[in-house]
């Protein structure tokens, strides 16, 4: 008989996932969904320590069942020209001989935008070039970064259109473009084309607005493609901003995600995993789960509002070591679909925080914060 | 360029307010303060002066290169600009100075801190530490996390 959830002691399946034991098979309980019927049920223990249980908020055990593929995702690499840093090349080759070295070896990789900081061809062309070493197959969608310096034609011509879609063993796979239908913010103020990309590369500016968001067409898109496809059939969207609403002043959102969520909710597996946000991050919504990716640059500060209660929030990176805190993904597509996400993280064993003084959210206690005001004056 | 003119521009404007004692916006100040009522003009005053140190500091934070030149400073040699770890300001908690500081194994202050982050990731040149883009900078970092709790030498 399978035991009941109740009678499970949360802290004692976490220690035999946290010193990588695995549980037999006859623990039939993910860590997610104990979770949530602890806050369903709005349970003191489940509301007052979802954050600090060392869950694997990131993965579902596929208890008893053969992984089926690997994939990897890499994303934010954010090149400079070499001339102006090599710190983030440094980074970008590591991640592709490493992907490169995994075993059993990935069945593709997933880019998740990025690539350049800003969208200068030199960047782009460094980084197609880096990512050639990898010979598998690639699939690649555009960040925020890599578009407005010329609106996305460099881009489609190295990496193609979006959006796309594949289908492999028996998973739904959906590239999306959510960087590329700003409202325009460049016309009236007559900006030059680095001008439109600068305000675009800055994470907290107030010039470029609520620019993520799928629009009309590619949602119309996104419900020809999943109809048809089985209910309970594994379906995998992949985004450069996380599909929900985090923290709209810096974009960690897209802003039609209701809608989105609304062409998906008939499904009832659906993971999103999404880059931009630099940071470990898990969300649920309905049946859909939402995984936030490393960057290799440099990890964002989670903001100060918005974390999903869900995360286990990554560690407080050191700023003096350049490979902390960041890293790429190994996932695998288990044999009954489901997504299990591997960060890698340079420098760390230990990518979640065991305590609050540990975390990267800890400095959000008595935090309070205000956007800047110098791009809204003259002569911006 | 521009930052210069509107500081001249707006030195003029203010000396009157602020003091007919004052030589310069940063030279000695009036020998004589509060003996007579604040008229909103005088605070007005007083709020663009810390205004335009946060534009300033906002301008540096953001690695705006004009900015540096003028103030004739390298803040970073890596493309890397503070708000680009540091959001909105975030993570840097002024309210938590002084205190204990890893990095430097050493009891630091916010300036401390700036001056690490110039030299260490952005490999940038360490500012005067009582000059006037280190005070632009702390302006606009205690301004950016106006309201924060108080609560030195939180780790
Ligand atoms: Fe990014
Ligand atoms: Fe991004």
């Amino acid at each position: 008989m399978e035991p009941r959830e109740v009678d499970l002691d949360p802290r004692q399946v976490a220690m035999e996932i946290d010193t990588g034991g695995r549980p037999d098979g006859s623990l039939a309980i993910t860590r997610r969904l104990f979770i949530n019927k602890a806050i369903l049920a709005g349970t003191a223990a489940g509301v007052a320590s979802v954050g600090w249980f060392p869950v694997i908020n990131t993965l579902d055990l596929a208890f008893g069942q053969q992984a089926a593929f690997k994939f990897a995702w890499l994303s934010d690499t954010h090149l400079y020209p070499k001339d102006v840093n090599t710190r983030f090349v440094d980074k970008t080759v590591r991640a592709v001989k490493e992907i490169k070295a995994m075993s059993p070896p990935a069945d593709f990789l997933i880019f998740g935008g990025d690539l350049a900081q800003l969208g200068d061809p030199v960047e782009i062309d460094l980084g197609a070039d880096i990512l050639k070493e990898l010979t598998i197959k690639k699939h690649f969608i555009p960040g925020e970064h890599d578009w407005y310096l010329d609106m996305g034609a460099k881009w489609e011509r190295m990496f193609g259109k979006t959006p796309w879609t594949f289908d492999h063993n028996g998973v739904r796979f959906i590239g999306l473009n959510t960087v590329g239908f700003a409202p325009d913010y460049w016309s009236a103020k007559k900006m030059s084309p680095k001008e439109r990309m600068g305000h675009m590369a800055t994470l907290d500016g107030s010039v470029a607005g609520p620019w993520a968001g799928v629009g009309d067409e590619q949602r119309q898109w996104l419900q020809q493609t999943v109809s048809g496809w089985a209910k309970d059939r594994p379906l995998v969207v992949f985004t450069h901003t996380p599909l929900y609403e985090y923290y709209p002043p810096w974009n960690f959102w897209t802003r039609d995600w209701r809608e989105v969520n609304e062409i998906l909710k008939p499904f009832s597996n659906v993971t999103n995993i999404h880059g931009h946000t630099h940071q470990v991050l898990y969300n649920e919504l309905g049946s859909m789960r939402s995984i936030g990716m490393l960057a290799t640059s440099w990890p964002w500060p989670y903001a100060p509002q918005g974390v999903p209660p869900l995360t286990k929030p990554m560690i407080r990176a050191d700023p003096g070591d350049h490979f902390d805190g960041v890293g790429y993904s190994k996932l695998t597509a288990g044999a009954a679909g489901r997504i299990e996400n591997e960060y890698v993280m340079w420098g760390r064993k230990e990518v979640f925080a065991e305590s609050v003084v540990d975390s990267g959210t800890a400095d959000n206690v008595n935090q309070i914060l205000h956007p800047r005001i110098a791009d809204r004056m003259w002569p911006y | 360029m521009k930052g210069k003119l509107a500081l001249a521009a707006l030195g003029a404007g203010l000396l009157g307010l602020l003091g007919a004692g004052a030589s310069s916006l940063w030279g000695p100040a009036p020998a004589l303060a509060h003996k007579a009522k604040h008229s909103q003009e005088q605070l007005d005053a007083f709020q663009q002066v810390l205004m335009e140190q946060v534009r300033l500091g906002d301008l540096l934070f953001h690695g705006d290169a004009d900015t540096e030149k003028q103030m004739n400073i390298k803040l970073s040699n890596t493309g890397m600009a503070c708000a680009m770890c540091h959001p909105f300001a975030s993570d840097s908690h002024p309210h938590e100075f002084p205190k204990f500081q890893e990095q430097m194994n050493a009891f630091a202050t916010l300036r401390d801190m700036i001056n690490w982050c110039i030299e260490k990731p952005n490999e940038g040149v360490k500012i005067d530490p009582d000059g006037p883009a280190m005070k632009a900078l702390e302006a606009y970092i205690y301004w950016a996390n106006r309201g924060s709790k108080l609560d030195t030498g939180r780790h």
